[in-house]
This record gives C-alpha cells, structure tokens and sequence, in this order.
C-alpha cells in the first residue's frame, strides 16, 4: 500500500508503540496534525506552550522508562522546545522531538517561522536527523528511537520540512525491523578483568560506601543494586537523580549526599576508603571542590559512557557497560566468593556512620507540632504529604527550596516515583512532568511539590490538565519568594534581597485554579497543614491545587560550604558550621 | 603539548559541525583543521578491520584537528568525540 509522508511518519511513531504525543500545532506540522487527525491508536495531547510538551513528554519518559515524544513546528514551536530538550539531556533521558520544518526549497531564505533547529539544537541532542525524502521517514525513526534509548539515554531530533510530509505524492510503507548504524555501537559488556578487580577492592574495604545516581535507575539496576548489597551490607548514598534506586527506609541508606545531601552520607563519602560509584557522575554539586573530595578512597566508577568516566575525579577501576549488566557480573563473582566476605570487618565503620546520623541526621519529626506560634515549616509539609500517600506516590518537583525539602523528606522505595530537573535545574518542570507521568498511570497518585516561582513558569498547563481530566495534586510550598536565591543572597551577599521577592503580586492561587475548573485550597496556619492536606488527597477525581504559606525565612540545610570546601565543610543551621 | 587528533567521519551534512562544535561546547582549542573525502581507502584498510566493516570512497572523511591539551584532557576529549553518532573513529595521530 502506497501512503503519503504525513502517515508514513505516523505509521512509524505507531511501529515503535508510541502512546502519546506531547505537542502543539502550527503551520510547517499541519501535514502531520492531519495524519494524527485520521488515526486512533496514538493519542495527541495538546499542551499549551511548547515547553510544557517536551517536559510532560519527559516526565513520560522518566516514570516509564519508554521515550517521551514531542512534536511541534517550526520557528518558535522549535525554539520553545528547547528548554526542556536541554533538560531532558542533562538527564540522560530518552526522548524524540519532532519538529516541523519550512519546506526545502524555502530553507536558508529567512521564510516565516524559518529556523535552524538542526544547529540550535544540535549542543543539547544526543544526535538529529534532518528529513530528506519521505522515502527515508522510517529507517530515520527507527535510527531515532533506536539510539535515543540505548548505551546512555538522551534527545534525538527530527527536523521534518513540510514537503516530506506532503500528502499528495505516496510512497510504499516499510518499516525496518532493527536499526543499524556503523558508527555507534552502544552496548558494551564489562571486561572480566575489570570485574574481577573491582571485586577485589569490595572484599578488602573497610570504609566502603556505594554512590548510585540516575545512570542506574536508566539502566534499571534497582535490584540488582540491592541483592549486590544484600550480600556487601554497605551504606549506599543516592544522588538527586538517583533517588529511589536504593529504598529510602533501607537501614543501610545514608540518604542523599551533595550539596544538600544529608551530614552521614557527606561524611561517610568523605572518609570512604572505597566509593563504588554506580551511573553517577562526580558532578560539581556532589563533589564540592574536586581537589578534596575524598581524599583516601580508591574509586570503582560503573558507567555505560566512557566519556563520564575519570571526567572530574580519577577512576582506578573503570567498569564499562550498562550497570544492570555489570552489576549482575558482580554478583556472579561475589558470589563465587562469598566465604572471603568478612562481616566483622565493617563494624567500626557501621558505628561511625550511625554516630554521625544520630549526631546531625535530618530530624524527621521536627516542626510537626501544630501549634500555631510558629508558621508552618516546609519540611512539615513534605512529611504530611508522604504519610498520607504512604510514600507511594510520584512526586514530581520544581527547582528550589521545596525541591531539596522534598529530595530530603519523602523517602522514595522505588526507582522512577521522584521526577525532577536534577541537571539543568529547570523551574516550571514540575507541573507538565506531573500531567505526563499522571497519563501513563491513571490509577496512581502524582503530586508536583513546587513554589510559588516555579509554578509560574509553566501555570498554563493547568488548562491542558482540565482538557485532559489529569486529577493530580499540586502542593505549592509558598514562601513568597524565590526561596534558594534568597538563602544564597542571605549567606553570601549580607542579606541583600536583590530581585528575590515579587512585593505582594503573587496570584490568588485558589481562584486561579478555580477558574480552569480545578480545586484550590489555601492554608495558612499550623493547625490546619494535616487537616487541609488530608482533604486534599481525599479528592480523587479533580486537580487539587494547595496553596501552603510557609515559613519565610527558612533555609535548606545541611548546605555545602562553598567554595573551596570539601564534603565534610556543611553548614547544618543558620549559625552552625562545621 | 600540541597534539593531532586523526578523526574518520560519515561524509553527510552536519557531520564536520558536530565535531567542531564539541570542541566549542566543551571548552577545547581548535588550532588547525584540515578535512578531506577519503578517496584512497588504502591508508584506512585497519579501520575497516577494527570495525568490521566495509568502507566505499567518498563515503567517510578524515579530519585532522590539532589542540594543545594533556594527557588527561586528550583521553575526555577523544572519548567525547567518538560518543557523536556520526564519528567512526577519533584517536591520537602518533605519526606526526
């Protein structure tokens, strides 16, 4: 059968079992709209800016594991688009953005809504393909979703003039059954060597810690991580990205290290004689100054990117492949060894850790009171959110203040249940990420914890959320302003509050949300954080959107000091450093 | 020290920008480059060997880039360039 390009590109989106489009029309993607128009087994969702699209897609993506994919236009559809392909990399998250081109023979003229999407994007893609001939639309969506989802995860482009989708000229439709490129060859298995001394290093440590970030929630090594350390009974730190690959109420959990990261799990990555580094990449915000990170430990860094790899700190055992695959290879050595594992061997260490928890840990109980003479603190509200969903919902964030406070205070059991911008730090990601992981799980409790700055950046997408019936919670932590700013301007610029308040023009939340057909309710008082938010949950059927008015003044610690500190240098309250 | 990078690319569009443009995004000195089609494969017979793969003329292009980098930096930038999907090969040229 003889099909036009529109539905040759669509019959391939329908070929890799794509759900959902995130996308909005316009002028160079009106062949495609028509094909999407004449189907039903991918479902469009029509976002209300074109940043919203690919974050919902992208909230997709990161709660499935499947690529999220976009498709806008040309010109601004494109350059809209960006922010969130820019997140999406940083993320190692796969997605594919399809973007409508002007027609070939246009190109290079200026035309309306012209633009170099190829060259814009091409900093923040892990590769793009400009369409040619709507003869090559299917090997070039297979190449797409092929390389976006394997070795390290990431955006892929297609830049598509309206030409090669026009629906007059037909075209016989096959769609390849693999992808083939000779240049990229993702999937490499661990060297045996590698393994065998990486196994070495694990049964000589006596101050071991495991340091798992996003890498292994892609790769999906979340068991395997945790039958390893059933049998190693190490203390495992997460990354912000990689929360919820090791559970949060596991007595081995050190909770999360970095900037932010808790006083035990700082400490124990600084005093380590072993960091066993799994799909996590040294970034600045875990390392604080490269130079002092760590100083006596050896490094095992498990990375299916080479490029990661001694990037910021030394490697001495690199393991190559994807950690699922190598981990498994641990286990098998491991267990061939298991009798050289020397319980005892770890105890002063086990010690340590516990006393450094009990002497600075997160206090999970603190500010819970519900006395009204004092304001409502945001941590309260996180841990009120996570008793009544019984730590089982997604949580999606923005960035800032209430993003830490819920890194720190929801404790994530499972892999891909915490979705937020841990790379880019994108404000306004939270709210279209929640609509797309709230589409790919109907029945499941998604709530966006975000602030009032945040929230702001991509509030539009309430209306996509009434169109869509997508009954999520938004739990705005609002404290007026823009919360981290101020605590930097508070620390580091004697208090100078330069452009970190919005001097009383905040919206009134609850009638703004009200005004799309959604819920709102707004607390203010202590004694009625349980009780509002209790209410909230309990309805099931409509977006809830709770406006919490928060303390102020509070600051999230324990905070890294910066710079020239090292992992042991933590602000842990106002006035305490250590 | 000055170093020659010998870099063996599919010859498409947009391939030669990607290279380039890395050196850019991640801080990197281009202080020569020089790209050719590749027409005489017999100078390139142990890519196809190590690759296992066939190569036609005209199909890939060489591209000699020199930098001055250390050694630290040379093994990230190598591993950078060879992750472009479009990049066969990038290596040290130890002939110069």
């Amino acid at each position: 059968m003889k099909i036009a390009g529109n539905d040759i590109l669509i019959q391939s989106l329908i070929k890799e079992e794509v759900e959902y489009i995130f996308g909005y029309p316009g002028g160079a993607a009106l062949h495609i709209y028509d094909a999407i128009f004449n189907q039903n087994q991918i479902q469009h969702i029509l976002v209300r800016h074109e940043q919203g699209a690919t974050h919902a897609a992208d909230g997709y993506a990161r709660a499935t594991g499947k690529p999220g994919v976009v498709l806008v236009t040309s010109g601004p559809g494109a350059t809209n688009a960006i922010t969130g392909i820019a997140t999406a990399f940083m993320d190692s998250i796969p997605m594919i953005i399809i973007s409508g081109q002007v027609a070939k023979h246009l190109i290079g003229t200026d035309a309306f809504q012209e633009t170099d999407m190829i060259g814009i994007s091409r900093p923040i893609v892990k590769h793009s393909f400009s369409v040619e001939s709507a003869e090559d639309i299917p090997e070039i969506v297979k190449q797409a979703f092929y390389i976006a989802t394997s070795g390290r995860p990431g955006p892929v482009v297609i830049d598509v003039p309206k030409d090669t989708t026009s629906p007059d000229e037909l075209f016989d439709f096959v769609y390849p059954d693999s992808a083939h490129i000779r240049s990229y060859n993702p999937p490499i298995s661990p060297e045996k060597k590698q393994i065998e001394r990486a196994v070495e290093a694990m049964l000589k440590a006596r101050q071991p810690v495991i340091y798992a970030g996003g890498g292994a929630i892609n790769s999906n090594a979340s068991s395997e991580l945790i039958k390893l350390n059933d049998i190693l009974d190490f203390p495992v730190t997460n990354t912000l990205m990689g929360l919820g690959v090791y559970p949060a109420t596991h007595k081995r959990f050190l909770g999360m290290l970095g900037m932010h990261g808790t006083y035990q799990a700082n400490m124990a990555m600084h005093n380590a004689d072993l960091i066993i580094a799994i799909g996590a990449r040294f970034d600045d915000r875990i390392t604080n100054t490269p130079k002092l990170f760590a100083p006596n430990a050896k490094i095992i860094h498990f990375d299916v990117d080479q490029s990661s790899v001694s990037k910021i700190i030394e490697a001495n055992i690199a393991v190559f492949g994807q950690v699922k695959d190598s981990l498994q290879e641990i286990l098998n050595e491991l267990e061939s060894r298991r009798n050289e594992i020397d319980e005892k061997k770890l105890d002063d260490w086990k010690q340590q850790i516990k006393y450094w928890k009990e002497k600075h840990g997160l206090d999970h109980k603190m500010h819970l009171s519900e006395s009204n003479e004092h304001p409502i603190m945001p941590q309260a509200v996180v841990q009120h959110v996570y008793n009544i969903t019984n730590g089982d919902a997604f949580i999606t964030s923005d960035v800032g203040q209430h993003q830490m406070f819920a890194a720190q205070y929801y404790h994530f059991d499972e892999p891909r249940k915490w979705i937020n911008s841990g790379g880019l730090g994108t404000m306004g990601f939270g709210l279209p990420a929640a609509l797309g992981v709230k589409l790919a799980f109907r029945d499941s409790e998604v709530v966006c914890i975000t602030g009032e700055g945040s929230i702001q950046m991509c509030i539009q997408e309430l209306s996509t959320c009434t169109q869509y019936n997508l009954p999520i919670k938004i739990i705005n932590i609002n404290n007026e302003a823009l919360g981290m700013v101020k605590q930097w301007q508070d620390m580091n610029y004697s208090g100078r509050h330069s452009e970190s308040t919005y001097q009383s023009s905040l919206p009134n939340f609850v009638e703004l949300v009200e005004s799309y057909g959604h819920v709102g309710i707004k607390i203010e008082k202590n004694s009625d954080l349980k009780k509002g938010l209790e209410e909230a949950f309990a309805i099931k059927d409509k977006l809830v959107f709770v406006d919490v008015y928060v303390d102020p003044d509070e600051h999230v610690y324990p905070m890294l000091v910066a710079p020239n500190g090292s992992l042991k240098d933590m602000w842990l309250s106002k006035d305490n450093k250590v | 020290m000055q170093r020659e990078l010998s870099i063996i690319l599919e010859n498409k569009p947009g391939a030669l920008v990607r290279v380039v443009g890395l050196f850019h995004q991640r801080g990197y000195n281009i202080e020569s480059l020089h790209v050719d089609p590749v027409t005489d494969l017999t100078k390139f017979r142990y890519i196809e060997e190590r690759l296992d793969l066939k190569l036609e003329e005209n199909e890939v292009s060489h591209l000699l880039i020199k930098t001055t980098v250390s050694d630290n930096l040379l093994r990230q930038i190598l591993r950078q360039i060879n992750k472009l999907i479009d990049v066969l090969l990038a290596e040290e040229n130890l002939d110069t």
